[in-house]
């Protein structure tokens, strides 16, 4: 599954991360790499950006970043 | 004494710049990196026998660049000189700092910390080993309260002795196969650039160089064999099933997490923060948006309601008193008339003119200050990126955009908030599409000779026309030059804190500083410029044999189309490039000839002062209650211009209701005020944008007022 089309509240692991390689390294120097939990804490009123919470602190992306990151969800 | 050059890195939204300002009192110096227009920081003190000087870093999250700012970062730490790090760290968001903190280490230089915001981290129950964290990254770590200056003495004295006993942090083991590799590689290194020095051969270039950042390995001028690193990284995708990227971040946050998890306890129950509780508001599905656009409409309300009438009093004391004292003084002198002339409408006006923006720009500055380092900004840009990314920019320029409403100006430098250097130059270059208060009193003038009944629905229409071409220009230049891609907007939603007095204050003077010193003169020079143009050659008999006149008959052809083909319209608008208002003064100057010299009073030098301290006490007195009147914006009501009068009848003799409506369409959206042109100038480093601008801005206005104007015709107005 894809993390944007996770819905707010949803808790998963990252499984992989795709795209472009800059992209791709300033997601992962984020913190988000494969293993960590992540959670959508909020989607933005006009459905995009979307809020997550990684490591311990909130991130904002945008569904077209969101779309390049595979995930499990859990529970 | 001795110097030592301490340079502070650390991510963005760590309080850095409050632990700088703290550090550093009122002894900042700020300026710009060489060749780009991000802010450098510097700052010099003594302690004890030690002179420390400060460089701050732009804020970053890696040393493998993402924007300008890290690149900087990244360059200065490579190869600039320097003896100590200072790394701020959040301490209530410890692995994600200590994955940067681990980078700084591998660059083996001696490194403190500070852990700041150890407030917040005991506020919310974690418990930090700092003596253990010490231990095991073999660096001294000071935990600081920048917002109340704590721990800044300690974090001083432990800059000087890292520095004086070069300290230097562990060699962290990165796993025994990657350790082999760079040892293979150090020794590689060595036989291919024999004459570099050991600072070279830290692990921190031996990563670089097998994470493959060509930039950097070609900045530090070193020779590597492609086809080994080749061979190195292929060995490591093999054996660990990563690519040489992500194999490197997981190294390296693995190291992170794993010192936090013994260093930080956190309470069993997480306790709901503020910043939750907030956010529940200004982020709700159904409130956020409304909630928003309310505090924006506060923002704006005051903004410019506490600023304008300060700007009138600087106004009124320069064209009154001051004007009174130096004519006085000129006619004591006996100086010849042109020499009065030219100091009273040239220099000193230009000197109004740059003092009257101060209380524009710092509210503004203020305002906004506020916004960013209270956390609010980076919702802004969470809740309007969807509406502005169509247009190529991101959700952060809509507040730019809204305070060009006011005045352009202080947009400009609002759009610093703007980290990203495409989407800067974009907003700032449909910033001047916005219909600021200077372009109202032309509106004023025209609507009450044409459309006395209608005057709302005139002013509705041209504020909206104007976000209507801005738009389409975003989206225009957003398909065309950037291939409709935008760029990423990965960014972090900091905690809501309350910036101290200080940082804005600190904030606030460094912007008005800057406009005076690189705009002042700017201003001055063409506001000289303006005043040649009108009175050359000297004392004209009439209007239209003065230069600008002159001009204004020569290009006035280029309006005909448009609907106001006159000399007179002509050299208005040509005036009105240093500050749209102007268009009416020209008109009335034009078409009045002769306008009643103002009588010069009884000097009384006294008398005067005790004036312009009365007229202060009732500005601010107005700009309290404009803050407290909850009807209509006071930019937005219009005023009745004194010149209007005689002008009215005049203008209603030169124009018709349809070539004065092309005619203010035409002031709305040409040639940006060269004020605007010099703010782009003091902040992005060229007269490049501004000239772009002149020549787009006045390109569209033509087409729009002539579409107006012709089809109008055509409809038979």
């Amino acid at each position: 599954m894809k993390l944007a089309e996770l819905n707010s509240g949803a808790k998963a692991r990252i499984v992989s991360i795709r795209g472009k390689s800059g992209i791709k390294k300033r997601l992962q120097d984020m913190g988000i790499l494969p293993g960590e939990e992540i959670v959508v804490q909020k989607v933005a009123p006009l459905g995009d950006p979307i809020e997550v919470i990684v490591r311990g602190y909130s991130l904002s992306l945008r569904k077209g970043e969101a779309e390049d990151i595979e995930v499990e969800v859990l529970e | 004494m001795k110097e030592i050059r301490i340079v502070v890195a650390g991510n963005p939204n760590t309080g850095k710049s409050t632990l700088i300002n703290a550090i550093s009192g009122a002894k900042l110096q700020v300026g710009n990196w060489p060749g780009v227009t991000v802010e450098k920081k510097e700052a010099e003190l003594t302690f004890f026998d030690y002179k420390l000087k400060f460089i701050d870093l732009p804020g970053a999250y890696s040393l493998s660049p993402f924007s300008i700012e890290e690149k900087i970062a990244r360059d200065f730490l490579f190869t600039g000189a320097y003896d100590v790090i200072l790394c701020v760290v959040d301490s209530t968001n410890l692995e994600r700092n200590l994955y940067f903190v681990i980078q700084l280490m591998e660059l083996g230089k001696p490194l403190v910390l500070a852990l700041n915001m150890f407030d917040e981290a005991k506020k919310l129950g974690y418990k930090i080993d700092v003596k253990l964290l010490e231990g095991l990254l073999g660096v001294r770590a000071v935990t600081t309260v920048a917002t109340k200056g704590e721990g800044i003495d300690e974090l001083k004295r432990a800059l000087v002795e890292v520095a004086e006993r070069k300290i230097l942090p562990k060699r962290l083991s990165y796993g025994e196969d990657l350790d082999f590799i760079l040892e293979r590689l150090r020794v590689k290194l060595r036989e291919m650039n024999p004459e570099l020095g050991k600072e070279f051969h830290q692990i921190g270039v031996l990563l670089k160089i097998l994470e493959g950042d060509r930039e950097l390995i070609e900045l530090l001028k070193i020779k590597v064999s492609e086809e080994e690193i080749r061979e190195l990284t292929e060995h490591i995708e093999k054996v660990h099933g990563e690519d040489i990227e992500t194999f490197l971040a997981d190294v390296r946050y693995g190291l992170a997490s794993g010192v936090v998890k013994q260093v930080l306890s956190k309470p069993e129950i997480r306790k709901i923060t503020l910043t939750e509780r907030l956010d529940r508001v200004f982020l709700n599905r159904y409130l956020g948006i409304p909630v928003f656009l309310l505090l924006m409409w506060i923002l704006f309300k005051l903004a410019f309601d506490i600023a304008n009438p300060y700007v009138d009093f600087v106004d009124e004391t320069i064209s009154g008193p001051v004007a009174k004292w130096s004519g006085a003084l000129l006619e004591v002198v006996s100086a010849p008339s042109w020499l009065s002339s030219l100091i009273l409408d040239g220099v000193i006006t230009g000197v109004g003119i740059v003092l009257s923006f101060l209380p524009v720009i710092g509210m503004v500055m203020l305002l906004v200050t506020l916004l960013e380092s209270s956390g609010y900004m980076a919702r802004a840009a969470f809740l309007m990126d969807r509406i502005m990314r169509t247009f190529g920019v991101q959700g952060k320029s809509f507040i730019p955009m809204l305070l060009g409403f006011g005045c352009n100006v202080p947009s400009v430098y609002a759009s610093r908030v703007l980290t990203e250097e495409k989407e800067r130059r974009l907003t700032i270059f449909l910033v001047p599409f916005m219909s600021c208060g200077a372009r109202l009193p032309v509106y004023v003038v025209f609507i009450s000779a044409f459309f006395p009944e209608r005057s709302g629905t005139v002013l509705f229409f041209l504020y909206v026309l104007g976000i209507l071409v801005a738009i389409s220009v975003g989206i225009i230049f957003h398909r065309l030059f950037y291939k409709g891609v935008s760029s990423p907007f990965i960014m972090e939603l900091p905690p809501y804190r309350f910036p101290t007095l200080r940082d804005l204050w600190v904030h606030t003077w460094m912007k008005l500083r800057h406009f005076v010193i690189k705009a002042g003169t700017w201003i001055l020079a063409i506001n000289i410029v303006i005043w040649v143009l009108l009175n050359l050659p000297w004392k004209p008999e009439n209007p239209q044999e003065s230069l600008l006149g002159k001009i204004g008959s020569a290009i006035s052809p280029i309006f005909k189309p448009l609907g106001f083909g006159d000399w007179a319209s002509a050299s208005s608008l040509l005036a009105g490039s240093l500050a749209k208002e102007v268009v009416v003064s020209t008109m009335a100057q034009i078409y009045e000839a002769e306008r009643p010299k103002e009588e010069n009073g009884e000097i009384n030098f006294l008398e005067d002062l005790k004036d312009i301290v009365i007229n202060f006490g009732a500005k601010t007195k107005e700009a309290v209650v404009n803050v407290f009147s909850t009807f209509g914006i006071a930019t937005l009501e219009p005023e009745g211009p004194e010149e209007a009068e005689g002008l009215l009848g005049r203008l209603q003799g030169h124009f018709t209701p349809l070539s004065a409506l092309s005619f203010m369409v035409f002031v709305l959206l040409y040639w940006p005020c060269f004020v605007y042109g010099i703010a782009t100038k003091a902040e992005l480093g060229s007269f490049k944008l501004y000239g772009q601008a002149i020549l787009l801005h006045t390109a569209i206005a033509w087409i729009v007022s002539f579409l107006i104007y012709q089809l109008g015709r055509l409809l038979g107005f």
